[in-house]
């Protein structure tokens, strides 16, 4: 038993918030945020230089390209990013890239691995359908199998950034007589292919996400990721250290301290009060105790361990708290909490309201907090199925 | 950054769990909250086992061990509900060891053969960590008042706060002492507690007021690893009883509204396991502040009568009969919760940190 976080750790944690001293620039966040997250030119040369330290794919597995780094580097670089509110790797470097590293053809690691390192293509994940949410194996976007490759048929929802990538990752049946776990396949779809339709979708955070139509698309063989019909472990797959970062503390802890800063220079008074001291007060408590279920998971899974139930514990804890969190600093800092983003009166141009907002995706989004509540009633308590 | 047990802290826990499982069986617990006396036959069975001492300097015949291995201690006697001063015992014995002015191991060494025992007296009528009215004269006489005392007359000796000529410090005074007396208190706990009167009993002052600080920072975390004691103990219980009970044709455990609440429970004592034991390691280590320590305590006293509590919801009316062994860890975990600062106090004493960023590794 150790809790002292080591000197190396540390002085990488230092390292990664000098660079992003060096690229945190108004400029830099006006264009993230015009763009919602799809990679515009400061965005990419960003982008570019990040991969450039190697901080990407550092924590890979060698025979995948990368250094095979203590995944506990990968908790540090999340959660030191997520602190300062910049972007890291979208799901295209950390979803689609390692899964086509790892199951693609040598032909689909040469012909899309190159493009993604570059920033030339982006992925959209095409899973969730209008009726295959928490149930996503129920999904009916159906391949039908003609001369050279498959014919597409379906429709996707949530498939965020579908205007701005270049490509889908679409699970699709490709066996409609097998189980339903058994008929899937990963294939990679273009966006301009004909038949894919992409309609946006305005959310009430203020982002944008997309549903997707597919009629009669023609995706060709090349393009199925291998085995046909084994996509679902594809799917599930995620590469060991990506898990390691699922509920950062730190984009918490920065709502905090924006508002402290806030209140420090425009209501001190406000921040003399007991009232609001002791609300505070509970919330680096509440604070803490994610924090502490947030490395919990973070070690075992550096490790190599396996124990999902602590993955479901940082990841409740973490989407419970956000919605509490901004909550409460919203009622501290008053109306002006209030205003939406674009208004220049806003504190942070409206980033905690949004952070509020956007907090139920978090809560039902990569796995439902009532599946997780399950998992770890059966699977860590050992409680009855 | 490692959140598990050495292999030697591992056998440790499970050295203590086995001995208090076979020694302390709940129905001499029982007893012992009857008369509301401390369990002396396991007193003296700890300190042949080596254990009163366990993180003790081996000069004084202790174990060497640290804070840590001393939370393991009180977090198993809290596990089997013991009627025994052990955080009292533990934290004046640290601070003995660690923060007195003289060479104290005479004492120690007769601590950790269980011929002597040590508590702590601090609070007064106004229940309030920063009062300290008792005083000592220049012949070296206590007189005051203390309160909630616990295992005041179990107690061979009381480490008292008072002021004397050379300011606030901690005092030595004998429970023999002629001019020292108890007036029981009937507790939550149901373990021995009094008003403890002292009219200018000799005292001998060991430490000065960095020492009182001190205590209250260990007393906090070996407090809080009694509560994690409390809370694991009702979750473990309440996960064997609804897997068990069977109503409409299935176990409890089976139907989700009842999984999730046993989930909630477990996320409380999962985040304060780590939160108790990354304290007592950085205090160990010189890393926690009293900030610190009040947080871990404000947390584990919010999170305790929510654990119980669920555990109560989950049991029915069998959790409520007291031959059931689940009320021990109800009514023991929320007097503690209340002792050495409850959430309010523990709140309040975080209150003037909030102004510093926010931690997140």
């Amino acid at each position: 038993m150790d809790f002292c976080w080591p000197d190396e750790y540390l002085s990488f944690r230092d390292e990664v918030e000098a660079f992003i001293d060096e690229w945190r620039t108004p400029e830099l966040s006006a264009e993230m945020r015009e763009r919602e997250g799809a990679p515009g030119p400061l965005t990419r040369s960003y982008f570019e230089a990040l991969q450039a330290k190697g901080w990407m794919s550092m924590c890979w597995p060698e025979e995948m390209g990368g250094e095979g780094r203590d995944p506990m580097y990968q908790f540090i670089l999340v959660e030191t990013m997520e602190y300062w509110r910049m972007p890291y790797g979208n799901l295209t470097f950390t979803s689609v890239a390692p899964s086509i590293a790892q199951f693609g053809t040598d032909h689909q690691k040469e012909k899309y691995l190159p493009g993604i390192w570059k920033g030339e293509r982006t992925f959209a994940i095409g899973y969730s359908e209008p009726n295959a949410g928490t149930d996503l194996a129920a999904l009916r976007t159906k391949g039908e199998k003609v001369d050279g490759g498959w014919k597409v048929s379906g429709q996707k929802i949530w498939t965020s950034l579908a205007a701005h990538s270049t490509n889908i990752w679409l699970a699709t049946r490709t066996d409609p007589e097998a189980k339903k776990h058994a008929g899937i396949s990963v294939l990679i779809v273009d966006t301009h292919a004909p038949g894919v339709t992409i309609r946006p979708l305005k959310t009430m955070s203020g982002l944008t996400t997309y549903e997707t139509f597919y009629d009669d698309v023609f995706v060709p063989d090349e393009d199925v990721l291998p085995p046909l019909n084994g996509g679902w472990p594809i799917i599930m797959h995620a590469l060991n250290h990506e898990r390691v970062g699922l509920s950062p503390t730190s984009n918490l802890a920065r709502n905090y301290d924006v508002v402290l800063e806030h209140l420090r220079e425009s209501d001190p008074e406000k921040l003399q009060d007991p009232i609001v001291r002791n609300r505070l007060a509970e919330l680096r408590v509440d604070l803490n105790r994610h924090r502490a279920l947030a490395i919990r998971n973070a070690v075992t899974i550096a490790r190599g361990e396996i124990k999902p139930a602590e993955a479901s514990m940082a990841k409740i804890s973490g989407s419970e708290l956000r919605y509490r969190i901004t909550t409460l600093l919203m009622d501290i800092l008053g109306r002006k909490a209030g205003l939406e983003r674009g208004d220049e009166r806003s504190i942070e141009d409206a980033y905690i309201q949004g952070n509020y907002l956007s907090s139920p995706i978090l809560r039902f989004g990569g796995g439902t907090n009532e599946v997780q509540r399950s998992i770890i009633a059966m699977r860590h308590l050992g409680m009855t199925r | 950054m490692n959140p598990d047990f050495t292999e030697t802290q591992t056998l440790l826990q499970t050295t203590i769990r086995k001995y208090l499982e076979e020694e302390v069986p709940f129905d001499r617990v029982r007893e012992h909250e009857e008369k509301r006396a401390a369990d002396t036959k396991l007193w003296d069975g700890m300190a042949n086992q080596g254990w009163l001492g366990v993180s003790l300097p081996e000069a004084v015949g202790g174990g060497g061990a640290g804070l840590v291995e001393a939370g393991i201690f009180v977090h198993e006697l809290a596990r089997r509900a013991a009627v025994v001063p052990a955080v009292e015992v533990m934290a004046s014995a640290i601070v003995l060891a660690r923060h007195s002015d003289g060479d104290e191991s005479e004492l120690l060494d007769s601590l950790v053969q269980g011929n002597s025992v040590v508590v702590p007296a601090i609070l007064e009528a106004d229940d309030d960590f920063e009062t300290n009215t008792a005083s000592v004269n220049a012949t070296s006489k206590l007189s005051g008042e203390k309160h909630f005392v616990d295992y005041p007359d179990f107690a061979t000796h009381h480490l008292v706060s008072a002021n004397g000529t050379e300011g606030l410090g901690l005092y030595i005074v004998e429970r023999s002492d002629a001019g020292v007396s108890a007036e029981p208190l009937q507790n939550t706990g149901r373990t021995p507690q009094a008003i403890v009167r002292y009219a200018s009993a000799s005292a001998r002052r060991v430490a000065g007021g960095e020492a009182v600080a001190a205590l209250i920072d260990i007393a906090r975390a070996l407090t809080s690893a009694q509560i994690l004691g409390c809370m694991e103990v009702a979750l473990e219980m309440t996960v064997e009883y609804t897997n068990v009970r069977v109503q409409f044709g299935q176990p409890l455990a089976a139907f989700q509204a009842v999984q999730h609440h046993a989930a909630d429970m477990c996320m409380h004592t999962e985040s304060n396991r780590f939160l108790v034991y990354e304290l007592l390691d950085n205090l160990e280590n010189g890393r926690a502040s009293s900030h610190d320590a009040a947080l871990v305590k404000a947390s584990v006293s919010r999170s305790i009568p929510f654990v119980t509590m669920q555990a109560h919801q989950l049991h029915g009316g069998q959790g409520l009969i007291e031959e059931n062994d689940l009320y021990f860890f109800t009514i023991r975990g929320k007097d503690r919760a209340l002792a050495w600062g409850t959430a309010e106090e523990c709140l309040d004493r975080i209150m003037d940190e909030v102004d510093s960023p926010a931690r997140w590794l």
